[in-house]
């Protein structure tokens, strides 16, 4: 009896260790996430008004707010995403119902993880050097793809993921009905993985819109409003790097005011995919 | 399992039992001399057996004697996986499916599977149902409806979700979903069902209620289950093949295998002394 109090005490007081350095750390994570929308959302108060979302990137010294970027960032994600995700989903799927074992499926898969931590810089100069000084012009369309390789790997690597996480039940009941495999895998798999896939598109989504290197090679900037896809056209993170390196106060609040509309949006994006892949496992059993 | 439990089955199966005349009839599927492997493993030796149409035909043994493998062979659904190899025959109204030419949807349409563990699928009630059969057939939405309805009713299910067949299946009861399971099977109108250890995740009860519909289900239907559960073979099954380490022991009529079996093994198992 002594030996199990003295047993518990010790259990009791590894338990209150674990707890207290576990809150410790969450606290130490949360701690710089608040700092950092407190400086940035500080910082950029100045420029914190409707007049961001209404008007253009402004000459030095004088007013204006970040239409264009916006508009540019939002239609070059997009755009990525209509690249990138179709394929991401479909090479997932190959990946993990067609080569799941075998050489090539590895091999594959293995090039995925690399291309999924390569530099985006990296894919920048790729695509700079593969479009952009070919057609002797940056564009909207070549940001795009540069984003659509970053795209790529994140939704490749989670639909490769969440459907590997479908038991294997599910397909034998499936096939065991008579269904052909590519029905089964269109119909009930993607289907019953679905809310984890779409929370990989987010994800990438969440990862490309803070990427500057990309674009600067790519879509470069543009000070005026562009919804030509063949021009340079302007991205917040783009206008960020070139007005936080700028002398002038007006275009430093422009940034921070950029830096913090990027940050709750990401945060959003994660907070989302969170939620979604929360529920979708609640449903699951 | 103990010896006063297995003696309790044995008068009630003896009750049980129809007294049919064991006519000699053609069997619905006829195993011979089958042998399967996993990567090299050989998990089913020289197993030969026939299934009678129309009765139920339970599969005993202790765990990892190749209850499930004998089953999956029966509709080929260990094809999907690579380097698993059956050797044999196993004829299905005299032809033999093993055969590569023998179509795996016309194989599937006749020989129906239901698993242990529940799994629907991720769509509505009805579509669960309706999914398998669209694949074969083209019905109009009444005669969808009523095929539905047809499989809900004899799995027994159709009272507990008419008024819900729109609803997400996964927010069924696991009985609820197995039976549901058994609904999705039937409908393609299969002529052969396996159940593998259909209620061992189920509650007294739903166990109840799936062996009253398997004692229904005979009169259309060819039923293979393999059972941990003795007392669930004797109550619901016409013959019994008890199977070890691969081989099959024996094979027969199931109030024979429960009251005087050939083998010492047979008995040493039902009745407890091992396994
Ligand atoms: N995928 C597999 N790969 C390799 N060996 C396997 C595989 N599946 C089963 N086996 C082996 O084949 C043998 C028979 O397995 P099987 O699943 O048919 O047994 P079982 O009689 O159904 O057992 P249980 O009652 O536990 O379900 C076992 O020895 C098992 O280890
Ligand atoms: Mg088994």
């Amino acid at each position: 009896m002594a030996g199990n109090a003295s047993l518990y005490r010790w259990r009791a007081i590894k338990n209150a260790m674990a707890l207290g350095l576990g809150s410790l750390a969450t606290l130490f994570g949360l701690f710089w996430l608040v700092w950092i929308l407190g400086i940035t959302f500080l910082r950029g108060i100045d420029a914190l008004k409707p007049a961001l979302f209404t008007q253009m990137t402004p000459p030095p010294g004088a007013d204006g707010g970040l239409a264009n970027a916006l508009f540019g960032s939002v239609l070059m994600s997009l755009m990525a995403l209509a690249i990138g995700a179709p394929i991401g989903i479909c090479a997932g799927t190959w990946l993990a119902e067609y080569a799941r074992r075998g050489k090539l499926g590895e091999t594959i898969r293995f090039l995925n993880d690399i291309l999924l931590s390569a530099p985006s810089i990296v894919l920048g100069l790729f695509v700079y050097t593969l479009i952009v000084a070919q057609t002797r012009q940056f564009s909207a369309i070549a940001g795009a793809i540069a984003l659509a390789l970053l795209v790529i790997p994140v939704v490749v690597r989670t639909t490769d993921e969440m459907l590997r996480l479908v038991p294997s039940t599910m397909r034998e009941a499936a096939l065991s009905l008579g269904v052909p495999q590519w029905k089964m895998v269109l119909q009930i798999l993607l289907r019953a993985s679905r809310a984890g896939i779409v929370t990989g598109v987010l994800l990438a989504l969440a990862r490309i819109s803070g990427e500057t290197a990309p674009l600067l090679f790519t879509a470069l900037n543009n000070q005026y409003w562009s919804a030509d896809v063949t021009k340079p056209m302007a991205s917040v993170p783009v206008v960020i790097f070139q007005f936080a390196m700028s002398p002038f106060e007006s275009w430093h609040a422009l940034a921070w005011a950029g830096a913090f509309v990027v940050t709750l949006f990401v945060l959003a994006l994660s907070l989302i995919s969170r939620f979604l892949l929360a529920r979708s496992k609640v449903t699951h059993d | 399992m103990t010896d006063s439990a297995a003696a309790s089955i044995a008068p009630a199966t003896a009750a049980s039992a129809p007294a049919q005349a064991s006519a000699p009839q053609t069997p619905k599927i006829a195993v011979r001399g089958l042998d399967f492997y996993y990567h090299g493993f050989h998990a089913l030796k020289g197993i030969s057996l026939d299934i009678p149409t129309r009765q139920v035909t339970a599969i005993i043994g202790p765990s990892g004697c190749g209850k499930s493998t004998l089953l999956r062979v029966l509709n080929r659904i260990y094809a999907i996986y690579p380097k698993l190899e059956a050797t044999g025959e196993v004829l299905l109204d005299g032809e033999n499916i093993l055969d590569p030419r023998y179509s795996l949807n016309r194989l599937r349409s006749k020989v129906g599977m239901v698993f242990q563990k529940p799994v629907p699928f991720p769509m509505s009630i009805y579509d669960n149902i309706a999914y398998g059969i669209r694949h074969h057939e083209k019905l109009g939405r009444a005669a969808m409806d009523a095929r539905v309805e047809r499989a809900l009713r004899q799995a027994a299910l159709w009272d507990e979700v008419k008024d819900k067949l729109k609803q997400n299946a996964l927010g069924l009861s696991g009985g609820q979903q197995q039976r549901l399971c058994i609904a999705r099977a039937i409908a393609l109108k299969p002529e052969v069902l396996l159940l593998d250890e259909p209620t061992s995740a189920l509650d007294p009860i739903a166990t109840g209620r799936i062996e009253q519909l398997i004692e229904e289900l005979k009169r259309d239907y060819t039923i293979v289950i393999v059972t941990h559960n003795m007392q669930q073979a004797a109550r619901c099954s016409d013959h019994t093949a008890f199977m070890y380490l691969g081989e099959l022991v024996e094979f027969d009529r199931t109030e024979t295998i429960f009251t005087k079996p050939a083998r010492q093994q047979t008995e040493d198992y039902i009745t407890g002394r091992f396994g």
